[in-house]
């Protein structure tokens, strides 16, 4: 939370959030070795909006599962809130990922036959949290993402960009710091998309979010405080610094003029 | 996650294809249905062989005879042998006398004081009541045996064993005596008096003798056994008569004697083998029962085998079914993963539908054997029905705790036909899964 101005929230040396230092990717053995990402090297920080671009192929959605820790990198670290992840247990990991992140996926990854409800509940179901609990909270996020009314459908009778929004209110049911969305307008009309895509964002700046978004559509990506452009396993360009310090003088200017008009 | 939670998903998450969860089921339900219906005629038979076993006393009761007897015995017993050439020893009865009690009751294990011969009335007469103007014939008529004789009634009580009651006129009639005496139920005929005739054989005359009902013998194996129980005044008063023409020092002769032996020491098969060896014969309950276990136990076999071939066949059913929703649910399980469920908690949540299969499955069998078991119970029962004759012959008999150990058991082997598609769920791994198409 920002308490003062010249301590911005998000100010990056303060709160990494993800450091990844060293990082390779090797899919395969010996001759069939594919090395998917090589000698990364990358920090996330708190309230930061990234966009990780490239082509298909590129290993963007590999740095995403990676980042997320839903698969191990073959050399390097990645720390996630200064933990060292490659040295957690498996139910630990299992519970950070629980906590900390929330993911929107392209293709929804919904349970069609179930309702709203028990789909934006996955999340605390399986953290162990209790129904009633359950039912608030799921309650909150969906009318955050303005579908309080559809808590009773079932999920197959939504539209795209309603399953789409449902998604945000899984992913956000478990407050996480870190929003992973992979191509979250991918299946959707620029119309609907538009709408996913300022919920995202407003996450972002209202609820200070983090949001690492994959993708190769560069409008979207523009979007984001910062590009991480990937390409052949590597990075080729990260818009980093300049887009954190873009933002910090956006945000004290917002912050100066409200003062100023109060 | 909690029990319930658990419970709760795992039974969602199963029918949510109810067609091929409800074949599967259905798959379980045949072979726990088979198996239950052993489980229930076992325990039927084994209750109606252990309640006439205590009418007789025990496990421990043994009948003494002379070899010759025995043969004669077995003899008649096997009915299919057709007319048997005459030899002496086929076509006599060995009378034990009192050398042979002494050298009986000088075995090692056998209880001397428990020796009991019971001397049936002989002679012609009829039993009949106020109620009706038929005769009947009497059968065999004796002097209920002391000791731990537990035959099962059908209505009223045992002949009273004390010393007052002794002197009373007492009868227990064996099945079916009531209604052909007019009493319509066995209940009706308790307190009333009946009458006794015995033929006077020098001058043709009946002599009547009254008695009080006390008790009706529900129908059994050993039932016929025993015939009329008399109190000691009435068989006294009875004998007396029987026997007045007969030389001043007569006594009846022993043909056989019911004892007791010691089965703590010895099993049945040494204690016979003793009697055999000192010349004799013993002829045990497992004897008496072996007819009907033997006929009981092949049709046991039988249902056995069946029931075990149908549940093999279910637990594939499981690991097919569950297999096939493994593979629906790939998707899923990767989300459910990435989201921070364990590899436990999936493999927790397959193995508790694989119990939930057995569960369903093996409840609806309970439910179908005990309709259809007491079903056949009630018409086996019925008039011209072949266990008519033995009202407390419960054919199938089902208690907590013959079914429940069937339930508990098929549920382990659902949830072992459950291990190899829950583990397969629990190895998914979540990028993998999320990409499957």
């Amino acid at each position: 939370m920002p308490n003062s101005l010249a301590e911005p929230w998000y100010n990056s040396k303060m709160n990494p959030v993800i450091e990844v230092k060293n990082l390779t990717k090797v899919y395969g053995k010996r001759s069939n070795a594919f090395t998917a990402l090589k000698n990364i090297n990358l920090t996330i920080n708190a309230g930061e909006s990234v966009a990780i671009v490239g082509k298909s192929g590129s290993g963007k959605s590999t740095l995403m599962h990676l980042l997320a820790l839903l698969d191990k990198p073959t050399k390097g670290t990645i720390e996630v809130d200064g933990v060292e992840s490659t040295k957690l247990k498996a139910r630990k990991l299992n519970q950070l990922r629980n906590r900390s992140f929330g993911f929107v996926f392209q293709q929804f990854f919904m349970n069609p036959n179930d309702s709203v409800l028990q789909n934006v509940t996955l999340p605390l179901k399986i953290a162990g949290t209790r129904r009633k609990e359950r039912h608030e909270l799921a309650e909150k996020a969906l009318k955050t993402v303005g579908l309080s009314e559809r808590v009773k459908f079932k999920a197959n009778d939504l539209s795209g960009g309603q399953k789409q929004r449902v998604c945000i209110a899984r992913a956000i049911v478990n407050n996480p710091k870190i929003l992973f969305a992979d191509e979250p307008t991918g299946n959707l009309d620029s119309a609907t998309g538009d709408k996913v895509i300022k919920l995202l964002f407003d996450l972002n700046r209202k609820k200070h979010v983090t949001l690492i978004i994959v993708t190769h559509d560069e409008d979207l990506a523009k979007l984001c405080d910062r590009q991480i452009r990937i390409s052949d396993g590597k990075i080729v360009e990260d818009t980093g610094t300049k887009a954190v310090k873009a933002k910090t003088t956006k945000i004290a200017k917002e912050t100066k003029t409200k003062k100023g008009t109060k | 996650m909690r029990f319930f939670e658990t419970l709760r998903t795992a039974n969602h998450n199963l029918f949510r294809n109810k067609v091929r969860t409800f074949l599967t089921i259905l798959a379980i339900f045949v072979g726990s249905f088979t198996i239950i219906l052993n489980v229930a005629i076992n325990s039927g038979v084994n209750a109606f062989i252990d309640e006439q076993t205590a009418a007789l006393g025990g496990d421990n009761f043994i009948m003494l005879m002379s070899k010759d007897s025995a043969a004669m015995m077995s003899e008649q017993m096997s009915a299919s042998t057709g007319p048997q050439e005459f030899t002496e020893k086929t076509n006599t009865i060995g009378v034990l006398s009192d050398t042979d009690l002494e050298t009986l009751k000088n075995i090692d294990g056998i209880d001397a004081d428990s020796f009991y011969s019971p001397t049936p009335l002989n002679g012609t007469g009829y039993i009949t009541s106020s109620k009706t103007d038929k005769k009947y014939n009497v059968g065999s008529a004796m002097i209920l045996p002391p000791g731990n004789f537990n035959i099962p009634l059908a209505a009223g009580t045992l002949v009273d064993q004390t010393e007052e009651a002794k002197q009373k006129n007492q009868i227990v009639l064996p099945p079916e005596y009531p209604q052909a005496l007019g009493y319509e139920k066995d209940e009706d005929i308790i307190g009333q008096t009946i009458t006794f005739a015995l033929k006077d054989e020098f001058d043709g005359s009946f002599k009547e003798f009254k008695a009080e009902v006390v008790g009706v013998e529900a129908n059994g194996i050993v039932s016929s056994q025993f015939g009329m129980l008399l109190s000691r005044a009435l068989y006294d008063e009875m004998y007396t008569f029987a026997t007045k023409y007969y030389p001043a020092n007569y006594e009846a002769p022993t043909y056989y004697v019911m004892a007791t032996f010691d089965n703590t020491r010895f099993t049945e098969d040494e204690i016979k083998q003793a009697i055999s060896d000192a010349g004799y014969y013993a002829w045990t309950i497992n004897d008496m029962m072996g007819v009907i276990r033997t006929f009981f136990d092949v049709i046991m076999i039988v249902f056995s085998i069946f029931g075990g071939i149908a549940l093999l066949a279910a637990a594939i059913g499981i690991v097919n079914t569950l297999l096939m929703s493994v593979e629906e649910r790939t998707r899923e399980i990767g989300l459910d993963k990435a989201l921070g469920m364990s590899s436990g908690r999936v493999f927790t949540e397959f193995a508790t539908e694989a119990i939930l299969l057995g569960f369903w499955g093996s409840v609806f069998g309970v439910i179908v054997a005990m309709l259809i078991g007491n079903a056949v119970n009630f018409a086996v029962h019925q008039p011209g029905a072949f266990l008519e004759v033995f009202p407390t012959f419960e054919l199938f008999k089902f208690t907590v705790g013959n079914v429940l150990p069937i339930v508990i058991i098929i549920m382990i082997i659902a949830l072992i036909a459950g291990t190899a598609p829950a583990i397969k769920a629990a190895r998914k791994n979540p990028i993998e899964a999320l990409r499957y198409e």
